[in-house]
């Protein structure tokens, strides 16, 4: 009888315990659930991609039930009246299908490409953040090289996707694509005939893109994805310097609960981001664009903007061809250089450029501290160099647009894109790394002198001076200043940013761990051995 | 697994008893962390039970669930009823994409926001330390694992039984190769199928009439057709012509002015192609020699052709040559006239290779 | 299935489906008087444009033209020269040009010339409609040349369908997919087809304006004039963009950017509140 009572409140624990009968995993949910990560706003950059991928795998599952990926010649006949009549491929017809004859279509294919131009949008943004701060040093090199390889195969998941709706536009970036293979010497009328099964276009070029964007390319990165999450969490997250981080210890919150809430929390954020984008702003209106037809092309043909440094480069390449007397004679067009020479450059550069770093330094430690851009005034130059050489480029593969609202002469701008493309790198280069030292400098003064109070005082002799506050205690020097050494961290600059006057919103540029201790000082005591703590506990257990 | 945790456990700290009975739900929560070699250093919750703030961050919360709610049942409402299908004009099926978006964006906010708040201020602050063990590596391990692999290494013998490795490689190569065998055979294709890559749908057919230069209506095209001053997009008159299979093949045939007509005819004379024009009629391929857009921004004035994708500009009385930006080379010009008909046909063939550049190209 | 065919198809079904414009027949019956016509009109044209053809006694002028003369004697003569001959240098001669092209320089405001630059820009027009009138009355005496038809509405019956097609094949290489215009070589653009009317379209694709390819009738028909207008008018201009604000359709680039300045930028921020301190 007693048997046959059923007590639900026990029945989760009576589960759990059956589940960890089986399969022992216990200690291992509690070493996740324990596992410690470092708290600061711009480690969530990457989670900004990755939510983006979850946001492009659900939409572009919905899509593939009503795109169909052929080439076949049908007339359209669907709602869109302007273009009732028009012979164009079925893919493109689909297309149109998507956005007027399925309810709720084109705010998922509109969503669906926002949340590409935001995955490689915030790919940049991660990107930008690991280097300036030095993350990517030993023992981070594989994930880096996994990072870059996750552009750029973002970059053809991009280009491949953006070529499915076979409209005007996408065509167009196709046909440039397709003349792009045929400027690779000795290979590239191979290559273009394999890849496009024959002459161009050919058709099915559409299908292969189709299983290159729904399988190839999402199983691919769905690989890097897991490889590069699981390196974080096998490597720790790096940390930034201050009171109580080492190099040996994370210091930050448990995964669960509070950390794991805010990660769901920013899922939804960034999905209902893309969701307003989807539907507030328009995106490629293929429908205007008309079928794509090999004589059609619009003013201002511009591929999406994480293609759109490549364009810039073709445009600012000169006229410069490669004749080869030999035979028949052969030829190395202008194209090769900018489109297959300079992305390979790009990649072997960006790659490879942690292991560049550490043999130049000789540096061959572990690094799980980040570095202040300014304290790393060549790397952050460099960076900048990079940064300035990407956005001339990009700027250029708009160039007609900005000389068309800006009544500025095409000519003139490309001729600005060229010389900018020689003077912008080394200005930031030179700009940057003058900025770094400046930084630092303050920085130095601030920790000799104290911070700057505003309150001028007149000395006898009749000169005026600004009252400072030091950061220590006087120790015996004759101004009663002690000098303090710079941790690698923010130094406090105004007076505000001391005490009980601290920023009313923190974690705004700088930590957001309060000191555990003293504010930053030489030497700072670590935190003490565990165990000699004094008793902590949550609310409920406080008696 | 526990002697790891005793091994990994400071000196002088004994490991609790879990199972005592005057522990606390927290002492047992901070004993697994100090099991794996976490410190809980600072904990402490943000509102204190029962409190004002508490029940106002409650209510926050709640508020943004229920928003959330609030938003979704919108969204469905209105992908039930809002009017959904294209209509010209302007009307209200154009705000069902952004009335979707901007109900589906609130309700995703919302729970976002709502989860956040309830991270961010009710969950307890806390600060805890993990140590890495980094560089701490175990130099034991690392021989046992090292060793054990070159044991099996003996054991397999290849190095006593070279044969052994060699028929291996030898036999597995090939197997390889009929791995991508079907990939690579099945893909690839010859380029110069039919000299595809050097002629247009104008090649005039062994035997056959000349093509003549027909509209997108598949019309032929007479020279009062275009004005002065006047372009006109131009096809073979062949099945297929105004199609995307002969994508080489679209023609631009300009009416120049007399002037700029007569300076053209000197330009091609010099690059012997001086019987290629008809009258003060051109046609030069409309596919840019850069990249294969349609180079089809025609300035009657300056008599420049400007392709939108890269800018390059060529200069049509001057036989096409590229003055500025990538392009490297002329426009292929075709060779017309008009026939008995009064219609233009192509002469013969581009005598140049139409479209992007590649390695074999001259 | 062969593309060619199944493109006449395409538009033999587009026309059979939409009754209400020109039907297949009429179009058919129309294509001879239309043909001869057009041969007529153009051998005419001809004449006119080829040179020498300003050498025509002056008849005398009627009305309005004498008032158009008067206008121009006060405001174009400075650049065009006595008799609209032109002036070496600051601007060409009016002989042929007709009626259109005066109708779209003038009452789109870039004629008068307010300064020498790589192209005229549109402005609010200095004359009158009719002042334009009687200008393009008195040029149109002078030397012949297109007339743009009358009535303010020449999209009667355009197809927009079909007017899209020729959009994308005559017009949207300079003008853009939308309409919005873009840049040719040197400082030079295509304007954007916005503040255009009806006549002003008309015009500029009768009298190629500046250094837009000449459009004539021959070319592109009457009927097919009306469905370009058409297509401009009501699908580009009134008909509402379905999926939402359209970032000025310029096609990819304003997309990139609002990516960068709307959606990173409100996650940096969101970023910034959720790992700052509460």
């Amino acid at each position: 009888m007693k048997r046959r009572k059923f007590d639900l409140a026990a029945t989760p624990g009576k589960a759990a315990v059956g589940v960890d009968d089986r399969f022992q995993v216990a200690t291992p949910l509690r070493r996740l659930l324990n596992k410690v990560f470092p708290d600061h706003w711009s480690f969530l950059l990457g989670e900004i991609a990755l939510f983006s991928f979850i946001v492009l795998l659900l939409t572009g599952v919905f899509l593939t039930f009503f795109y169909e990926p052929a080439m076949t010649e049908v007339v359209y006949d669907g709602s869109y009246a302007p273009l009732q009549g028009t012979p164009m491929s079925a893919a493109y017809a689909s297309s149109l299908d998507l956005s007027f004859d399925v309810r709720g279509g084109l705010v998922m294919r509109q969503m669906h490409h926002w949340a590409a131009l935001l995955f490689m949008a915030a790919i940049v943004v991660h990107m930008l953040r690991v280097f300036f701060t030095g993350a990517f040093r030993k023992p981070r090199e594989t994930n880096w090289i996994i990072g870059s390889l996750l552009f750029w195969v973002g970059f053809l998941a991009g280009f491949t996707g953006y070529s499915l709706p076979d409209d005007g536009l996408s065509g167009t970036g196709l046909r440039i694509a397709s003349a792009i293979m045929l400027s690779i010497p000795v290979i590239g009328s191979w290559l273009t005939s394999s890849i496009f099964g024959g002459e161009f276009p050919g058709t099915i070029i559409i299908s292969r893109f189709f299983i290159a964007h729904v399988l190839l390319i999402p199983g691919l990165l769905l690989a890097l994805i897991s490889a590069h999450l699981g390196l974080v969490f096998k490597q720790k997250h790096t940390q930034w310097p201050g009171p109580g981080r080492t190099n040996g210890n994370v210091v930050g919150e448990r995964m669960f609960p509070r950390y794991a809430l805010k990660q769901g929390g920013f899922f939804m954020v960034v999905f209902g981001v893309i969701a307003l984008l989807g539907g507030l702003f328009q995106i490629n209106p293929i429908w205007l664009f008309g079928p794509y037809e090999a004589w059609v092309v619009s003013a201002a043909s511009q591929p999406d903007w994480y293609v759109m440094f490549l364009d810039g480069s073709t445009r600012l390449m000169p006229a410069w061809q490669i004749n080869i007397p030999i035979g028949d004679g052969y030829v190395i067009p202008p194209l090769f250089w900018p489109t297959v020479v300079l992305p390979g450059i790009l990649v072997g550069l960006s790659t490879m450029y942690p292991f560049l770093e550490a043999r130049h330094l000789k540096d061959r430690k572990s690094h799980n501290l980040l570095q202040r851009p300014r304290d790393v005034p060549a790397r952050t130059a460099v960076g900048a160099m990079a940064v300035a050489f990407y956005i001339v480029l990009t700027l250029s593969g708009a160039n007609d647009v900005i000389a068309d609202k800006f009544q500025i002469s095409l000519n003139a701008m490309t001729w600005a894109g060229r010389v900018g493309l020689l003077i912008a790198p080394p200005l930031a280069y030179y700009i940057t790394y003058r900025l770094c030292l400046g930084l630092q400098q303050h920085d130095r003064e601030v920790l000799a002198h104290g911070v700057e109070t505003g309150i001028i005082r007149r000395l006898p002799d009749g000169r005026f001076v600004e009252v400072h506050q030091p950061l220590s205690a006087a120790n015996g020097h004759a101004d009663g200043h002690g000098e303090l050494d710079y941790v690698g961290w923010v130094v406090p600059k105004k007076m505000n940013r001391l005490g009980a006057l601290g920023p009313a919103v923190r974690g705004f540029f700088y930590p957001i761990e309060k000191p555990v201790e003293a504010p930053v000082s030489p030497g700072h005591p670590p935190v003490e051995p565990r165990g000699e703590r004094a008793e902590i506990g949550s609310g409920e257990t406080r008696h | 697994m526990s002697t790891h945790t005793e091994h990994q456990a400071p000196q002088g700290r004994e490991p609790l008893d879990v199972n005592d009975p005057r522990l606390t739900r927290f002492d047992i929560v901070r004993e697994g962390a100090r099991r794996d070699d976490i410190e809980i250093v600072h904990y402490e919750p943000q509102v204190l039970p029962g409190t004002k703030a508490e029940r106002r961050l409650t209510r926050v919360v709640a508020g943004f669930f229920l928003i959330t709610g609030l938003a979704a049942t919108a969204f469905l409402a209105i992908y039930i009823w809002w009017p959904w299908q294209y209509a010209p004009g302007r009307g209200g099926d154009k705000f069902y994409t952004p009335l979707l978006g901007a109900t589906l964006g609130i309700a995703l906010l919302a729970v976002g926001f709502g989860i956040l708040t309830w991270g961010k201020k009710l969950l307890p602050k806390e600060v805890s330390i993990q140590d890495r063990h980094e560089g701490a590596v175990d130099a034991d391990g690392r021989t046992i694992t090292g060793q054990t692999m070159l044991y099996m290494a003996d054991e397999l013998g290849v190095k006593r039984r070279p044969l052994l490795g060699i028929s291996l490689l030898a036999g597995l190569a090939p197997v390889a190769a009929v791995a991508a065998a079907p990939l690579v055979g099945g893909l690839i294709s010859q380029p110069h199928k039919n000299n595809q890559m050097f002629t247009t749908g104008f090649a005039t057919p062994e035997g056959g009439q000349r093509i003549r230069l027909v509209r997108e209506d598949g019309r032929p095209v007479r020279p009062a057709d275009i004005s002065t001053g006047g372009q006109l997009t131009v096809f073979p008159g062949i099945e297929h012509g105004v199609s995307n299979r002969h994508a080489d093949s679209p023609t631009l045939l300009i009416h120049l002015r007399d002037s700029d007509a007569q300076e053209s005819r000197r330009a091609n004379e010099r690059v012997g192609h001086g019987d290629y024009m008809w009258g003060n009629y051109a046609a030069f391929s409309k596919i840019c020699t850069h990249a294969g857009c349609p180079a089809s921004l025609f300035e009657q004035q300056t008599n420049r052709l400007l392709c939108p994708c890269h800018q390059s500009q060529f200069l049509i009385t001057d036989n096409a040559r590229p003055v500025f930006g990538p392009a490297s080379r002329r426009l292929p010009q075709l060779p017309i006239e008009v026939d008995s008909e009064g219609f233009f046909v192509a002469k013969s063939d581009y005598t140049e290779t139409v479209g992007p550049d590649f390695w074999e190209r001259p | 299935m062969t593309s060619d065919n199944d493109r006449r198809r395409g538009l033999l079904a587009r026309l059979r489906g939409r009754p209400a414009v020109r039907s297949r027949g009429r179009r058919r019956l129309g294509a001879a008087v239309r043909l001869i016509a057009a041969l007529m009109l153009a051998g005419g044209a001809y004449t006119v444009f080829a040179p020498g053809a300003q050498a025509q006694d002056n008849p005398p002028l009627t009305g309005a033209a004498a008032e158009g003369k008067a206008l121009f004697d006060v405001s174009c003569v400075t650049c065009h020269g006595r008799n609209a001959q032109g002036v070496e240098g600051r601007g060409p001669s009016l002989i042929g040009v007709g009626a259109a092209s005066v109708e779209f320089q003038v009452s789109s405001g870039r004629m008068p010339l307010a300064r020498q630059e790589a192209q005229a820009h549109r402005k609010p027009p200095v004359f009158t409609d009719e002042q334009t009138r009687q200008l393009a009355q008195y040029i149109q005496e002078l030397g012949g040349g297109p007339v743009v038809p009358e009535g303010d509405d020449l999209r009667d019956g355009g197809n927009v369908a079909a007017g899209g097609e020729l959009f994308r094949i005559n017009c949207s290489q300079c003008h853009a997919f939308g309409g919005g215009g873009g840049a040719l070589s040197s400082g030079k653009f295509a304007p954007s087809l916005h503040p255009a009317t009806d006549r002003q379209i008309y015009a500029a694709m009768l009298s190629g304006p500046q250094n837009m390819p000449v459009f004539g009738d021959n070319q592109i028909t009457p009927e097919q004039k009306a469905d370009i207008i058409a297509y401009i008018q009501e699908t580009l201009k009134t008909d509402q963009d379905p999926g939402g604000f359209n970032l000025g359709r310029y096609g990819p680039s304003t997309e990139g950017l609002a990516i960068f300045l709307v959606g990173i930028v409100a996650l940096v921020f969101a970023s910034l509140w959720i790992a700052g301190k509460s």
